[in-house]
Order: structure tokens, then C-alpha cells, then sequence
């Protein structure tokens, strides 16, 4: 196979997914959302944190969205986030100076750091480099954002996965924890 | 009992070698392939029992016996042509009838059993010829009266349903006025299905 050839793609997209995914997703993605959201608003407001960050919509797309895919796994969002919120805040720590370098550097090593552990999880880049370009309020929170904000919303989009995914007969998760 | 063809079932192991050879990220968990196959499976088998139907893999024309020829006359056919049964046609040409060679073996008096290894053992051991017996028949005393045919449009799936079932060899393929057309044997359907491939 030569370059261009590779570059023309060799099967096609997938089919549409059914009604019933669609309506169920959105079930999902809205209750999982509005828990983290209605969290940070109840508790986490309280001691002047931000639960709700922009990785987890990206989470959304996958445990509500592609229940069945490894990248939307419990192993996988926990470990996921967790491990790549500690390298952004190590990055940022190392190189926060330069931004553009900090950012590059956590994204990459996030990646690289989840394949290792198999705990590939997209929304992950997001969280990482959320910790070099999310300002002085995450920039404060040092190694806690690891736990909090990061954590505590992965665990409670989890929650709401385990419960919304279960309850239609033809969907199931998780297909595995560890 | 009816034989079955069952898929080739893949292990989990497999697929996570088979995953691990990709040397990339896959986005499925081996579970789910496995549940994929299984389903393609199902869908290809269909899709290729519906392809092929008895006219496309029959052979034609085919050889037929009559009723009053005799039993040497019939083996001298079917010895010459190299094939081990035939339909049998009445005066009018169409088909009231097969004979193969388990029917010149039944009228031997051997176990039901038996096959050509039989016949040499008996001649070799008893030292007698079992055919001699047989000389005074006709085709209309050893055949299968009520032989099992098909037509053109026949799917290859009922030809194998019905190889199965009634554990034949060979399946004359006739008109709606009985008249023969052609006749499939296991090994044409086992050679299209070759095609197939």
C-alpha cells in the first residue's frame, strides 16, 4: 500500500446507530452532566471549586454514547483522568513557563502514560491539558485536581453510567472493570 | 441425527493475539468482536445458502437407465460412464426411479452396512461371485421407486438439507412433467460451494 492509497481509506463509516442508542445516550449524558453540575452547585461551590470541566462532556460522548468501546470502560475514565490530571500538573510545574511547551508535553505524555497502563481514555488530553491551560484557579489547585475536580466528576459520570446504561434490556455496561 | 456445520469458534485468547499483531490501538474489546463474528457468521452462511440454485451447478445431460433393461445392461452404463447410480425413466421419459450402486449391494444379500470392501472380502473368502444372482433382474427390480428429485430453482441449501436428511448421493433435477434435466451429486455441490470461495 503506498501513501496515497492510505490516504483514500480503506472500508467505509459505520451504520447509524438505532433510535433507541440515540434516546438513551441523551438520557444518559443529561442526567450524568446535570449530576456534576447540580454537585458543583450543592457542595463543591461551597469550599470555592469547580467540578464541571470541559473533558467531561467529552466523557459524556463515550459512557453514555459508546458504552461498548474500551475507551469508555471504568478502568479506562478512572484511570484515564486521574492519571492524566497528575502529568498536567506536572507538566504545567516542569514548564509552565513556556505554555505552548507545558501543554505539548502533557497532552503527549498523558497519552503515552495511559497506553502504557491501559487506560486510554480520550477526554483524558483534555483534563491534561486543561491543567496547563485552565488558569490560576486550577493552576492553585495543585496535585488536588487530580482528585477534585477531576476524580470526584469522573466517578459520579461513572455512577450515572453504571444505573442509565443498565436499564434498557439490549444495553449493558461496563463490559469490564479492570 | 442430522450433521450440523458449526462455526470455528474463536477464543478470547485469539482474538487478543490477533488484536495484539495489529500493533495499534483497536477501539473494541474482544468480547464484542467475538459477538460481531458470530452474527457475520450467521449472515455470510445465509447469504451463501441463498446463492446457487440446482440448475446452476446440475450436470447435464444425465445418463438414465430404463425400467426393462437388464441389471448387466445397467452396469455396463454406469461402469462406462463412471458413475455409481442413475435416474430411471419410464416409457413416457420421465423419471419413476433410481438406482445406485447401495442397491446392487442390498440385492446381495449383505449386512445393510456393506459397502464394494464387502463384496471383495465375500469373494475373496467365500471364493463365489455375489453378482450372479442378479443376472435374471431388471432395473425395475433393484431401483428406488419413489425417488427423491428436485427442481432448476432448487437452492443449494435444500439440495444439502435434503443429501442430509435422507443420506443420498445424487438428486435428479426434472421438469414439472418429470422429465429428467440434469442430476446434482454431493461432489457438485461440494465443488460450487469451492467456486464460492
Amino acid at each position: 500500500m503506498n501513501i496515497l492509497e492510505k490516504m483514500t481509506g480503506t472500508t467505509q463509516s459505520p451504520r447509524r446507530v438505532g433510535g433507541a442508542e440515540v434516546i438513551w445516550s441523551w438520557i444518559g449524558a443529561f442526567l450524568g452532566i446535570a449530576l456534576v453540575g447540580a454537585f458543583q452547585s450543592m457542595i463543591v461551590d461551597s469550599i470555592g471549586q469547580s467540578l464541571l470541566i470541559g473533558s467531561f462532556g467529552a466523557t459524556a460522548v463515550l459512557v453514555y454514547g459508546a458504552i461498548r468501546s474500551p475507551l469508555a470502560q471504568p478502568r479506562n475514565v478512572l484511570g484515564g483522568h486521574v492519571l492524566s490530571a497528575l502529568v498536567g500538573v506536572l507538566s504545567y510545574q516542569i514548564a509552565g513557563d513556556i505554555i505552548w511547551l507545558a501543554a505539548a508535553i502533557a497532552v503527549a505524555t498523558a497519552i503515552a502514560l495511559m497506553h502504557v497502563t491501559k487506560t486510554l481514555h480520550p477526554p483524558g488530553g483534555a483534563t491534561t491539558l486543561i491543567a496547563v491551560i485552565g488558569g490560576d484557579s486550577i493552576h492553585h489547585l495543585g496535585y488536588y485536581y487530580a482528585l477534585i475536580p477531576v476524580g470526584l466528576g469522573a466517578l459520579l459520570l461513572l455512577a450515572v453510567a453504571l444505573l442509565v446504561n443498565n436499564l434498557q434490556p439490549r444495553r449493558r455496561y461496563p463490559e469490564f472493570w479492570f | 441425527m442430522k450433521k450440523q456445520c458449526a462455526p470455528l469458534m474463536l477464543t478470547d485468547e485469539d482474538i487478543l493475539e490477533a488484536m495484539q499483531a495489529m500493533q495499534s490501538y483497536v477501539d473494541i474489546t474482544p468480547g464484542t468482536f467475538k459477538e460481531i463474528y458470530s452474527l457475520s457468521y450467521d449472515l455470510a452462511l445465509k447469504r451463501i445458502r441463498s446463492l446457487g440454485k440446482a440448475e446452476e451447478i446440475m450436470t447435464c445431460p444425465v445418463r438414465c437407465l430404463t425400467r426393462q433393461m437388464s441389471i448387466t445392461e445397467a452396469a455396463s452404463i454406469m461402469a462406462h460412464f463412471g458413475i455409481s447410480g442413475a435416474p430411471v425413466i419410464d416409457d413416457y421419459g420421465a423419471i419413476c426411479g433410481v438406482v445406485s450402486e447401495k442397491d446392487f449391494l442390498n440385492k446381495m444379500d449383505l449386512p445393510g452396512t456393506a459397502g464394494i470392501m464387502s463384496v471383495v472380502r465375500e469373494c475373496l473368502t467365500a471364493n463365489k461371485c455375489l453378482v450372479t444372482g442378479l443376472r435374471v433382474l431388471t432395473v425395475e427390480d433393484l431401483m428406488n421407486r419413489t425417488p427423491i428429485t428436485a427442481n432448476k430453482d432448487t437452492s443449494m441449501a435444500e439440495l444439502s438439507r435434503v443429501f442430509t436428511e435422507h443420506k443420498i448421493n445424487r438428486i435428479p433435477i426434472c421438469n414439472s412433467e418429470g422429465l429428467p434435466l440434469g442430476i446434482v451429486t454431493r461432489s457438485d455441490l461440494v465443488n460450487s460451494i469451492c467456486q464460492l470461495g
